[in-house]
């Protein structure tokens, strides 16, 4: 990834376009239905039935009318957010209207009963004899892996899309509109909300004291990178991949071009751990799913493969569980991954401030006039958290405040839930349109790729997974039945 | 701004060997050793608190 790095202003972006549709759809609480025309994709036989709106009240538009209103309200709603990042409208505009579409169609190809179907009782209501059973979420994988092919075979298709492909910012919005979904999960559950937050705190408290200092320690000591190189990948390859090799870079004043390179090489192995680690987590942890969800977290890098991760891996340990008659309440798993992935988040400021006083102190003293200033904290915290915890509170408040307005919230939440899904899609989507594994055969990448690949699978997963282990074993979704 | 199209062989075979630094060893023993001692503080308050 080597665009220009606008994470902060995106930040405000996502906060901005993620509100407004969760204003929107608590629209609700007032009788009023505005975003039910949305469009969602559900297991189709006959492709004529497989959209439709979320809400009954859109029935009559029927699914093409509802995905065209859906594609033209989304376009809208993102073309102040590009002019605010100062990109060129018509061409994102264009770029923008492929990805939706080509995206959506994925989504679309995923949810074929065939593909996508996971019980006995689904497959007999569709007539088929058999199902790959990787649920409708197989849209987001397809959708990263035709982003994938674009990005390796067409690179000049890929180029000319870029302009709008923005997986953070896109998984940003997706992570705001999910807080009024865990809001209610959380007012219902109030016991292991809480228990899914403090375990998930103690495990990035846990996995940033480790994993940073090992994989410091290998950059420097076997593989010789200089501190301006290897404070930016310990960053990127344990914390948080692009969000913190950019923190990093900027705390120890290292050149922008350390950040640029570090993140390229995030966002390819953050690619490959996608589309590996959801599926590990199926065959080996379906018994034991919160472990598997904070695992995502905690080992899958950037917030938009990260979270999508854990929308896979529920989505495959919610099938499984589903086969053996055990019926987990959908959300909880996502609303792991996501919680830990925001406390690093928000520990990125903090970890940034630490290493920028070392450097300040012992290693290179700032000029005068440049001094370490506590404000720097700020300056680094990922804003759209400040938009996730808004929608998460306002919900859980409302939904204790008065048990008659569950039905209302739940409404709304659920048409807020389609366009989350879509921005899960761009997310996926454009996570694969950046990842030009080409990279890896450029001249001198070797030894960053070398140090990433030893400490990602030698030891970052692995020290995940026991983390994620210690603190989440036992810990199970609510059971709806089984 | 423009794109940033760094070359990354030259940029790291420019490099400048450093050696580690005592102030980066206290770095990462605190970082691991901070580690090693919350995990029991932490085991043993997820288990006060939610077992």
């Amino acid at each position: 990834m080597t665009r220009p790095l606008t994470g902060t202003s995106e930040d405000w972006l996502a906060v901005v376009v993620g509100l407004i549709l969760f204003v929107l759809s608590l629209g609700t609480l007032a009788g009023l239905d505005l975003l039910g025309f949305a469009a969602a994709p559900k297991a189709w036989i006959d492709l004529g039935t497989a959209i439709n709106p979320a809400s009954e009240a859109y029935a009559s538009f029927g699914g093409v009318a509802s995905l065209i209103l859906t594609y033209l309200f989304v376009l809208v709603l993102m073309l102040p957010a590009a002019a605010a990042l100062g990109v060129n409208l018509p061409r994102f505009a264009a770029s923008f209207s492929v990805i939706f579409w080509l995206a959506y169609l994925c989504w679309i190809l995923g949810n074929y009963a065939y593909v996508a179907v996971t019980t006995p009782a689904e497959m007999e209501k569709f007539g088929t004899s058999w199902s790959l059973r990787l649920t409708g979420e197989s849209g987001y994988l397809i959708a990263l892996l035709v982003g994938l092919f674009i990005a390796n075979a067409l690179p000049r298709v890929a180029c000319a899309l870029r302009e709008a492909a923005r997986p953070e910012l896109f998984i940003k919005i997706a992570i705001i509109i999910l807080g009024g979904t865990l809001g209610i999960k959380a007012a219902e559950q109030i016991g292991l909300a809480s228990s899914v937050m403090f375990r998930g705190g103690a495990a990035i408290i846990e996995a940033y004291l480790i994993y940073w200092a090992v994989v410091y320690f290998v950059a420097r000591k076997w593989f010789g990178f200089s501190r301006e190189w290897a404070a930016p990948l310990a960053s990127g390859i344990s914390i948080c991949g692009v969000s913190a090799a950019i923190a990093t870079a900027a705390a120890i004043r290292a050149r922008p071009m350390v950040a640029v390179m570090v993140s390229s090489l995030v966002v390819i192995f953050a690619m490959v751990e996608l589309l590996i680690l959801p599926f590990l987590a199926a065959a080996f942890l379906s018994h034991e799913p919160m472990v598997a969800a904070a695992w995502m977290g905690l080992a899958v890098k950037t917030d938009g493969a990260a979270v999508a991760a854990g929308a896979v891996t529920e989505s495959l340990i919610l099938a499984e569980a589903a086969a053996r008659g055990v019926v987990y309440e959908k959300g909880w798993m996502l609303g792991t991954t996501t919680t830990v992935k925001i406390f690093i988040d928000i520990f990125i400021g903090v970890w940034a401030f630490i290493l920028a006083y070392i450097w300040t102190r012992h290693i290179e003293p700032r000029k005068e006039g440049d001094e370490l200033r506590a404000g720097e904290i700020w300056e680094r915290f990922p804003k759209f958290v400040l938009g996730f915890v808004a929608t998460f509170l306002i919900v859980f408040l409302l939904a204790l405040s008065s048990e008659s307005l569950m039905e209302p919230l739940n409404a709304a939440m659920k048409e807020a839930n389609v366009f989350r899904q879509i921005f899960f899609l761009l997310t996926f989507f454009s996570i694969g349109l950046l990842s030009d594994v080409r990279k890896l055969w450029q001249e001198g990448i070797g030894r960053l790729a070398a140090v990433y690949v030893v400490c990602l699978f030698g030891f970052v997963i692995w020290v995940g997974l026991a983390v994620s282990w210690i603190f989440f074993n036992g810990v199970h979704p609510p059971v709806v039945s089984g | 701004m423009a794109e940033q199209e760094p070359d990354i062989g030259k940029e790291i075979g420019k490099m400048p060997v450093e050696p580690l630094l005592p102030i980066e060893k206290k770095l990462i023993f605190w970082s691991l050793g901070l580690g090693a001692v919350l995990l029991f503080v932490l085991i043993w308050a997820t288990g006060a608190l939610f077992s």
